[in-house]
């Protein structure tokens, strides 16, 4: 019985590693590519696959014609602002829709819901009107605040402190404290798991949000990686693929490493996580 | 589950700033589409004039629309595609065997890369000297130095983004799929595997009827996903080659072609598909949902 399972398992790896393969595969060429200082290889496979003449030159002139720091400081200055907006905002909607009653409660909920299965692309040419009637357009400010009523933020935070026990928020109450020193104080410090849920999944997608800044921003030192690297490399950097090839391995090496210290949020979902 | 005793004026402060940014970023967009689908608008002066159904003519005599409609339809294909790569990949690397972690957070990886960035590389993959081709050399399907420009001949285009889709987004729903077997216990399992039932019977009769209501729901977020299909399109062909999708025509029509009315109408349209999608979902899932059950 058990010697029989081995080349069952044997095979199991063998499935495992080739899916693997097909996921990285493209990035496996990237990496070899950029590390490569000769160009000449890298439409021959499978020689394509291992560095040619390895050295970091790619990366060097990627840093030199590229401001590839000032992208990556703009995508940290927005994923931080839509973090610190989203909790901000969703927390205490999230919180009076679980633990308080009033009237409206059940309407918007519904809508908060409703929204969810909505395409939000189509409110892209609305909000660009709204953007710059207030005069956001090409700031911070305004590549942010579209994105800050997260409904799957208001969604799971409702949810989350709806499971809190009553008699810890009745007792906090009771004491005589306030409403908003029972959220901050109490609430919030039992509900850390879900609250940190929701800042990593809103710092992966504000990450990772590419349409909207490229609507919002003109001005090149504004753009986030996503938007700022994509331009570069689809135009002025195009004609290189070395080039091309050690920025995307530069631009996919942060998500990467900030992937696998998060990976179980992710792998092991409480609540479901945006697609993209 | 909502407690009495507190004042709604209370609850109105701590719902207020959320309900407003919702109600212009979120619900106001809705109503402006709904509005500007009835409209010329003139971008210089800004003045509007309503125009009856004009814009919807534009749209039926729009050959670009009727492409888009047609790709979405096209683009459902996937569904099934990555649905069962899923349901696969899910069965693959659901043993806790040594090691399986990193096979899953391989996986999933494609998942949270930007998809800009993504389709800049599948760009090269694509590429007529690119790996795809070579490997359809290598494997025989294709004489060497044949190989297909696939971003750019109308048809095949639209099937490698098919192929992005699924690298993207195949990881998403494997682990819902996790999600769905871990409820399924062991117990009976082991039952069944002791009644002398087969792979496939325990399968079929003992995780399948539990990973069902898993299934619905991933088949209809992935029909949701593949309506929506824009900014894979944007990235790997920015539309070329046939690959006009619904949401890219609202957006080209919006921002290169200016033309806000018909946008709206295009936009309008989208939306109510989508909402007549999500109203199916409600029906068929109910309070069966394994994601929004709550205690």
């Amino acid at each position: 019985m058990r010697a029989s399972r081995w080349p069952l398992i044997g095979t199991r790896y063998l499935g495992m590693s080739v899916f693997a393969l097909f996921t990285v595969f493209p990035f496996l060429w990237a990496l070899s590519v950029g590390l490569s200082a000769d160009p000449s290889g890298i439409w021959h496979f499978p020689g394509a696959f291992i560095p040619t003449d390895p050295g970091l030159g790619w990366f060097n002139r990627v840093f030199a014609e590229m401001p590839f720091f000032t992208y990556v400081g703009n995508s940290l200055i927005l994923s931080a602002l839509t973090v610190a907006g989203v909790l901000a905002l969703t927390i205490p909607c999230g919180y009076a829709l679980a633990q308080m009653e009033f009237p409206g409660r059940r309407l918007l909920f519904g809508a908060i819901l409703l929204t969810l299965t909505l395409p939000s692309e189509v409110a892209i040419l609305p909000n660009f009107v709204t953007i710059s009637r207030l005069g956001l357009v090409d700031s911070y400010v305004g590549a942010v605040l579209p994105n800050l009523a997260s409904a799957f933020g208001v969604f799971l935070m409702k949810q989350s402190f709806e499971q809190l026990p009553a008699e810890v928020i009745d007792a906090a109450r009771v004491d005589g404290a306030g409403e908003w020193r029972v959220l901050w104080r109490v609430a919030v410090p039992l509900n850390l798991p879900a609250v940190g849920t929701l800042a990593i999944f809103t710092l992966v997608t504000a990450w990772n949000d590419y349409l909207w800044p490229a609507v919002v921003f003109y001005t090149r030192t504004k753009l986030p990686i996503s938007v700022g690297v994509f331009n570069d490399l689809t135009g002025p950097f195009a004609v290189s693929t070395s080039l091309v090839m050690a920025a995307v391995v530069m631009a996919v090496v942060p998500v990467i490493i900030g992937f696998a210290f998060t990976q179980r949020l992710f792998l092991a979902p409480q609540a479901l996580p945006a697609r993209a | 589950m909502a407690k009495p005793g507190v004042h709604p004026a209370t609850a109105y402060l701590f719902v207020a700033p959320c309900a407003l940014v919702f109600a212009v970023f979120t619900v106001w967009p809705m109503l402006f589409n709904g509005w500007l689908a009835f409209q010329d608008y003139f971008i210089a002066s800004r003045n509007t004039a309503w125009n009856d159904f004009a814009n919807f003519l534009v749209l039926a005599d729009s050959q670009a629309f009727q492409i888009a409609l047609r790709n979405s339809m096209l683009l459902l294909l996937t569904v099934p595609l990555i649905q069962g790569g899923a349901l696969g990949l899910a069965l693959l690397v659901h043993r806790p065997l040594p090691g399986i972690t990193f096979f899953r957070a391989t996986y999933y990886l494609p998942v949270v890369i930007t998809v800009s960035i993504a389709g800049i590389v599948w760009q090269y993959v694509f590429h007529h000297e690119g790996i795809l081709n070579w490997l359809l050399g290598l494997v025989g399907l294709m004489e060497p130095g044949e190989g297909v420009p696939w971003l750019e001949r109308g048809g095949w285009s639209l099937v490698a983004v098919m192929a992005f889709c699924f690298w993207k987004y195949v990881g998403y729903y494997m682990v819902l799929y996790l999600v769905g077997l871990a409820s399924v216990p062991r117990e009976l399992q082991e039952a069944a595997m002791l009644d002398g039932a087969g792979t496939w019977a325990r399968f079929r009769h003992v995780t399948w009827p539990l990973l069902a209501p898993v299934a619905v729901l991933c088949t209809l977020l992935s029909t949701i996903g593949a309506l929506k299909t824009f900014q894979e399109v944007l990235v790997l062909t920015g539309g070329e080659g046939d690959t006009m999708t619904p949401l890219l025509f609202v957006y080209r029509t919006a921002f290169s072609g200016f033309n806000f009315g018909v946008a709206g109408a295009a936009s309008l349209m989208f939306t109510l598909v989508c909402l007549l999608v999500a109203a199916l979902q409600m029906r068929l899932m109910g309070r069966h949902n394994p994601f929004t059950r709550s205690e």
